[in-house]
Order: structure tokens, then sequence, then C-alpha cells
């Protein structure tokens, strides 16, 4: 069993005409940009500027690297199952996986829109983001299906 | 956002097993920190921005992440790299002797031949050196190399090493303007470099 089994089933609404089929087994949640885009307007008013974008610098909560610079990404929302940033084991596909299902993201299209990120190894055809400086995470979420996307969770940086 | 990026560039960073390649990666490192992530599932690669003299470079890093030892690094980790960092550590001569068949290797398989090269001895913060400061800076000057001695633990140097290795591959005429048409080229999909040539052309550099 692959290491998206924990995640809920996909929010279809989204933009079915988007998935690539329905018995896709590699990206669980699909999303398209655009529904997060719209989804902006109800983001957290002191994170996001009117025009969906990040109004702060995005940095790593334990040691401050930053992340994203003002402006560089878009307010995304999406389901997205992230491991528990406590115990990295949970990382190992095939093990019982401790973390959290989150819902609000910095999105990007670049990986070179990000300051400072690192990419773990392929878990399935997930690669999760992590703090370039310390290495602690996931703090996002890449997938392997889609190379321009990736998601940085708004919960597991810090804002500044 | 990033009209002042002026490119982006691919580097690599080859050593034998245990000299320190991954932990050179981290700016940020504590005791109490539990690195058992890299352990486990491991790094791939990381982007980090560097500003050089006034730009700003993002660059593609790849460590190798312990498949050194099983002799499994591909051609496609090589390919359309710009720069290199080659790792040994500075208390097991072994390492050190290991140097040239990390060459080799990517004379081998780079697609260009005026991939910048840097040396980099490690961990100068431990007692029992094996290898002296002036045997690592003559390996360096007889393969064209840039040289810096670094102790990631205290970072010393280290920061100091991306950035004069990004200098150099800024200051080498062809090898970085045509990559910037290659943004979000995504995992190992650059596209080759000059006709794949050996590394064989050292322009001199010390």
């Amino acid at each position: 069993m692959g290491p998206n089994r924990p995640m809920s089933p996909p929010r279809a609404s989204a933009a079915p005409s988007a998935l690539p089929g329905s018995g896709y087994r590699a990206c669980a949640i699909m999303a398209v940009p655009c529904a997060g885009m719209e989804a902006a307007l109800a983001g957290p008013g002191e994170l996001v500027c009117e025009r969906g974008r990040n109004r702060k610098a995005v940095l790593c909560q334990r040691c401050g690297s930053r992340v994203l610079l003002p402006g560089a990404a878009t307010f995304a929302r999406r389901e997205l199952f992230l491991p528990s940033m406590k115990k990295k084991t949970a990382l190992v596909a095939g093990s019982d996986p401790d973390g959290d299902v989150l819902q609000e993201h910095w999105f990007v299209d670049d990986m070179f829109s990000f300051e400072n990120i690192g990419f773990t190894k392929n878990v399935g055809n997930i690669k999760f983001l992590i703090c370039a400086d310390c290495e602690v995470g996931p703090i996002g979420w890449h997938c392997l299906d889609d190379k321009r996307s990736f998601y940085v969770a708004l919960n597991r940086v810090s804002h500044e | 956002m990033d009209e002042d990026v002026l490119t982006t560039l691919k580097i690599l960073i080859i050593g034998e097993s245990g000299v320190g390649k991954s932990s050179l990666l981290l700016r940020f490192t504590d005791d109490t920190f539990d690195p058992e992530l890299a352990a486990t599932i491991g790094v791939d690669f990381k982007v980090k921005t560097i500003s050089v003299d006034g730009n700003k470079a993002k660059l593609a890093i790849w460590d190798t992440a312990g498949q050194e030892r099983f002799r499994t690094l591909t051609p496609s980790y090589y390919r359309g790299a710009q720069g290199v960092i080659l790792v040994y550590d500075v208390t097991r001569r072994d390492t050190f002797i290991k140097l040239d068949n990390w060459l080799n290797e990517l004379e081998t398989y780079c697609t260009r031949n005026d991939i910048v090269k840097m040396l980099v001895g490690n961990k100068i913060d431990k007692e029992n050196r094996e290898v002296d400061r002036n045997e690592g800076l003559k390996f360096a000057r007889k393969h064209s190399m840039l040289f810096i001695e670094a102790s990631a633990k205290t970072c010393d140097g280290v920061q100091c090493a991306f950035e004069e290795l990004v200098e150099k591959i800024i200051q080498t005429p062809g090898l970085w303007e045509i990559e910037s048409q290659n943004r979000g080229v995504m995992l190992s999909n650059h596209k080759e470099g000059y006709g794949g040539g050996a590394c064989g052309g050292y322009c001199s550099m010390l």
C-alpha cells in the first residue's frame, strides 16, 4: 500500500475535468491552481493580499531559513496529507503514517520560485518539501505527476 | 519577484561516504536535531538562493545521499551540471586517495568540458588530521580546481565555498547563459550540454 493511503477521498468537485482519470492512484487528491485562486478570497487576510499572494516572507519555523519571498506564491486550498514533523520515521513508506491533513497552502508552479527548499526522495510519487537549511519537515508536498505544482502548508512555516 | 535572478545552476556534491557531503548543505545545525530524516528517506536535492556580486543565482544542489556506497550514480545525475563540489575528509586519507576515482567518473559522465570544480577538505574541526592543507591545495592545483578547507559542524567556509563556485561559473563564458532558458526543468531532465565531451579542458583557476 502506498504512502497516500491516509489521504481523504478526492474533492472531485474542485475540477473533475482536470483529473487524468478517476482511478488515478498517483495523486489521491487533485486540485487545480485556479480553484486555489478562487479560494484566496477566503484566505487568512493578514497573510494573503488582495491578489491572493503571500504578503509576508515564508520562513522555516525552526531555523528561520527563507523559503519564499513576499508575493512569490499564491494561496491555495487543497487537502494534502503531510506526515508529522515530529516523528521523522512517519515518512518511511509502509510505516503507519502519523500526520495531518492540511488545507491551506502556498502554491508555486516553478521550483525556482523558492528561495530555499529541499526535496526528499520519492515516497511513491510524492516528494515532500523540507527546509533546505535544517531539513525539518515535511513542510510541503509535490507530486511527480504534476511537475508544475508545489505546495507549502501555512501551518508548517512561519511568516514575517 | 524573480527579475533579479541571474541564472539557475545545477551543482553536484560528490565524494566518499561519510565525508560530510550532506552536512555541507546544512547552514543550521544543532546537537538536538535528529537527522533521522536524511537516514530514512533521504534528501534528493535542494534549491538554494545565493547572492554573488549583487546578483542572485538559484542553485539546484544534488547530493548523492549515500548512493555512492553502492556505486549507482547514474549518468543523469551528472548531466547538465555546471559545477561540482568534491569532498574529502581531512581525517581519512582513503577519502583523499579516492578523489582520483571521482574525477574519472566525472570525466566519463559529465556532458560539458568546462564544468567548474571545487575541492573541499572537510572536518577540519577534528583533531586527527591525516591530510594536510598543502596536499589538498596541490591536488586542487593539479586538476585546476578551486580549493577550500571547511568544517560543516561550525559552518566554516561552507557558504564561502558555494559563493566562490558560483562566482567562477558566472565568470566562465558559455557555461550558464543558455541554462537560464531551462528554468523549471525538473529532476534530472536537464538537456545535454555541449556535445558530450569529457571534462578534459581544465581552465586554470589557481
